[in-house]
């Protein structure tokens, strides 16, 4: 009896706690039947007063960066002296998507990674209004991997230039002319040189993290002036620009002519050092190396325009970059507006950011403004940089910069295709697939598990 | 009625309602007293639960209106070579781990709890310190560590004449290089619950067993390991839990890698949360619950069967 009774009080009590819990679900976000149209297009306005005054708060990551935006504070405030910034240095990968759902305590502009925009969109201000003047005068590929369904969401802030960092000690002392290298069968020929001289060489970098390796086939890419998949979402890795990339790292891989290792790991590190890899193909942040990692090398490397893929042809691709963010949850967004417009369009603004500042005494040489009239390749913003022999880094990356070639979106799901981009293209690069069935394999899997199911 | 007898009655009436109201407190006191848990049970355990499951029928990606999709995430996964790859890599570090940490936390613990033992205080603190040290500073010193080309295991190895090995970059030893790390990292934290269960054995039984003339490793086996049984069960499943839940040794070492040779059942389910598709992840983690809620229970009754 009393078991019975206890049994109806349990199941009574079992009840009410999934009824409550059931009722309680009601709090998440509304439940359709139909695809969500989404696309949030509210246009964000500036504000419309002489003497505009409030708070605003902005994330950025934690490290220099912050440091050098904390810089521009003063600068921005000498402008707008009623606005009041509250930097806030935050782990924005961890926290902004909890942020943005929740609506709580929402940031009025945040610093993103230009790969994740796309995914944030519902969330954002479109900022195709505010940026009108300056669209004119942007990189062309900062617009696209802005863009998503006519609407801009992002304010660019670097962009990030392939170039051919290259050991120009190691390649004299083999009788290596890195000068007369203009295309990639150039790359090609000069690798095989150097090998002849050094047989235990494998000069060129080839990339052994998946989703490094894929950001660097997306910078070939990029110089071809495509990218995984086009504005409408299509998939355009089954392609002869594709198709071209893979065959250029196969035949490294096939002739030995490439030191497999992850960027920056002691084996890559050593490989440099060692003078066994002498031609490093990535952003121009790879900069950052010869600076701070390389202990014997440094000083020998220099950087030139990635080659070109035909003679004549677009001589870097994007690899990588970032935007600023406004929600469209933040109280003061309009205001963050102008704190970026500062940072970005104005003189004083940009120059704070890429010239000497205490955190870089001679400039921010890990990427150039992605807005052109600041990075004129006449008018450096940071000094030619000691770790690659005192060579002017600030000209060849802006020359190279202004040949990207737009038509470059990124997809929401770029970050899902390096489980199957990014892996099948490791397996080539061991030797265990060929381009033909990385495109196949990785267009039919990217297809099916990330468009398919957006 | 007269005035005495009214009294009585009057009397009697105040002392049953302030009975009454005695007992109803008596009896509302329990569910006073369980508020405050119950308040924070369903805000914090009950809520979660029902929202993850209204989220695994879903296709939200955290923006907008989410999208009634009935059974398609679990459809997906249970027919996603990946998820099951992601259950397999998880198993096989579960037999690499769990087994070895067993025999070796028994050994070790049984070697602390000698009182022969001179400083025992000194290697119960050694062998907890790497448990204590910060995952992402260990996780570095695995990848110079085991670094192929230039890494001291390898250039130990070549000293012996014995070939390179990929430790972090090939399928095949990237698992084992892991389950090395949980091991060094957690084996620590399972010798001190073997501790505190070898400490509640009786020493008589060690006696008595002396008396008999009972071999140190008979003792071991016929005395310690079976009344360490309940000790040891827990401590499976603490750990069964822990290697299919894992998520930080990968994500610091690996990132998953090669080829999603390392990417365990809570990596994977990290990656559908970062990419924004919660619908997807909210399956994930409920056939991951029932995963191990079945091991656990497995393990459990296993206990049950030789009590």
């Amino acid at each position: 009896m009393l078991r019975h009774h206890l049994r109806r009080r349990t199941l009574a009590l079992a009840a009410a706690t999934a009824a409550g819990g059931l009722g309680l679900t009601a709090c998440g976000p509304s439940i359709t039947s139909d695809k969500d149209e989404g696309g949030g297009t509210d246009a964000l306005r500036a504000p419309d007063t002489d003497a505009p005054s409030g708070e605003i708060t902005i994330w950025d990551r934690s490290g220099d960066l912050f440091e050098v935006f904390e810089g521009v504070i003063d600068d921005f405030n000498a402008v707008y002296p009623d606005i009041k910034v509250n930097h806030v240095a935050v782990d924005i990968d961890a926290k902004l998507q909890n942020t943005l759902i929740t609506g709580a305590d929402v940031p009025d502009g945040v610093f993103l990674d230009d790969a994740k925009i796309s995914g944030y969109t519902d969330y954002l201000w479109n900022l195709g209004d505010v940026l009108q003047p300056y669209l004119g005068d942007m990189a062309q590929q900062k617009i696209d991997v802005n863009t998503v369904d006519g609407a801009i969401y992002g304010v660019p802030y670097d962009l990030n230039p392939g170039l051919l960092f290259y050991n120009a000690t190691a390649l004299e002392a083999a009788g290596v002319d890195a000068s007369a290298i203009e295309t990639y069968d150039d790359l090609l020929e000069a690798a095989r040189r150097y090998k002849e001289a050094v047989p235990e060489a494998g000069p060129i970098h080839l990339e052994q993290s998946a989703f490094l390796g894929q950001l660097q086939l997306e910078m070939y890419a990029s110089q071809l002036g495509t990218s995984i998949a086009d504005a409408d979402g299509e998939l355009r890795l089954d392609s002869p620009e594709y198709r071209r990339i893979l065959e250029f790292l196969d035949t490294v891989r096939a002739e030995g002519l490439g030191t497999r290792a992850e960027y920056l790991t002691p084996t890559d590190i050593a490989e440099m050092d060692n003078g066994n890899q002498v031609f490093y193909p990535w952003a121009i942040w790879f900069s950052f190396a010869p600076q701070q990692m390389l202990d014997q090398t440094s000083g020998d490397w220099r950087a030139m325009e990635l080659p070109a893929w035909d003679a004549g042809g677009a001589r870097s691709g994007a690899m990588g970059g970032s935007s600023f963010v406004l929600p469209k949850d933040g109280a003061n967004a309009d205001l963050a507006w102008l704190f970026y417009e500062f940072l970005m369009f104005d003189e004083v603004g940009y120059t704070a950011v890429w010239g000497p500042n205490p955190t870089y005494p001679t400039g921010l040489n890990t990427s150039i403004p992605a807005y052109e009239p600041a990075a004129d390749p006449t008018a450096p913003l940071f000094e030619p940089v000691e770790a690659l022999g005192g060579q002017d880094l600030w000209s060849v990356a802006t020359e190279a910069g202004a040949q990207i070639p737009g038509g470059a979106p990124i997809p929401a799901w770029w970050d899902g295709a390096v489980d199957y981009l990014g892996n099948d293209v490791q397996r080539m690069l061991d030797g265990d697939m060929t381009p033909e069935e990385v495109i196949a394999s990785a267009t039919e899997q990217i297809q099916t598990n990330l468009v398919d199911r957006q | 009625m007269t005035a005495a007898a009214a009294a009585r009655f009057a009397g009697t009436d105040r002392k049953k309602r302030r009975t009454s109201a005695a007992g109803r407190r008596r009896r509302l006191a329990p569910y006073v007293f369980v508020l405050p848990f119950v308040t924070i049970f369903l805000a914090f355990s009950v809520y979660p639960l029902f929202y993850t499951a209204r989220l695994s029928f879903t296709n939200w990606r955290g923006t907008g209106a989410a999208e009634w999709v009935g059974w398609d995430n679990y459809a997906y996964l249970l027919t996603n070579p990946a998820f099951w790859g992601s259950l397999g890599n998880s198993a096989v570090l579960w037999l690499l781990i769990v087994p070895a940490q067993m025999v070796l936390g028994v050994l070790v613990a049984v070697l602390l709890n000698s009182a022969k033992l001179k400083l025992r205080g000194l290697y119960r603190v050694a062998f907890i310190v790497p448990f204590v040290t910060p995952l992402v500073a260990v996780a570095q010193i695995w990848v110079v560590l085991f670094d192929q080309r230039h890494g001291a295991v390898n250039a130990v190895l070549g000293l012996l004449g014995l070939p390179d090995i990929g430790w972090l970059t090939t399928g095949a030893w990237a698992k084992p290089t892991l389950a090395l790390l949980f091991l060094w990292k957690t084996t620590g934290f399972i010798v001190i619950i073997l501790l505190s269960g070898l400490q509640s054995i009786n020493g008589s039984i060690y006696e008595a067993a002396d008396i008999d003339g009972a071999s140190k490793i008979r003792q071991l086996w016929s005395i310690t390991v079976p009344l360490l049984r309940r000790t040891i069960m827990f401590a499976v499943v603490l750990q069964t839990l822990a290697v299919f839940q894992m998520f930080a040794e990968p994500f610091v070492v690996t990132q998953g890698g090669p080829y999603n040779s390392t990417t365990t059942a809570g990596y994977y389910l990290y990656n559908h949360i970062t990419r924004a598709d919660l619908g997807t992840g909210a399956a994930n983690s409920f056939l991951l619950v029932i995963l191990v809620m079945v091991l656990s229970l497995g393990f459990v009754r296993m206990l049950r069967a030789k009590d």
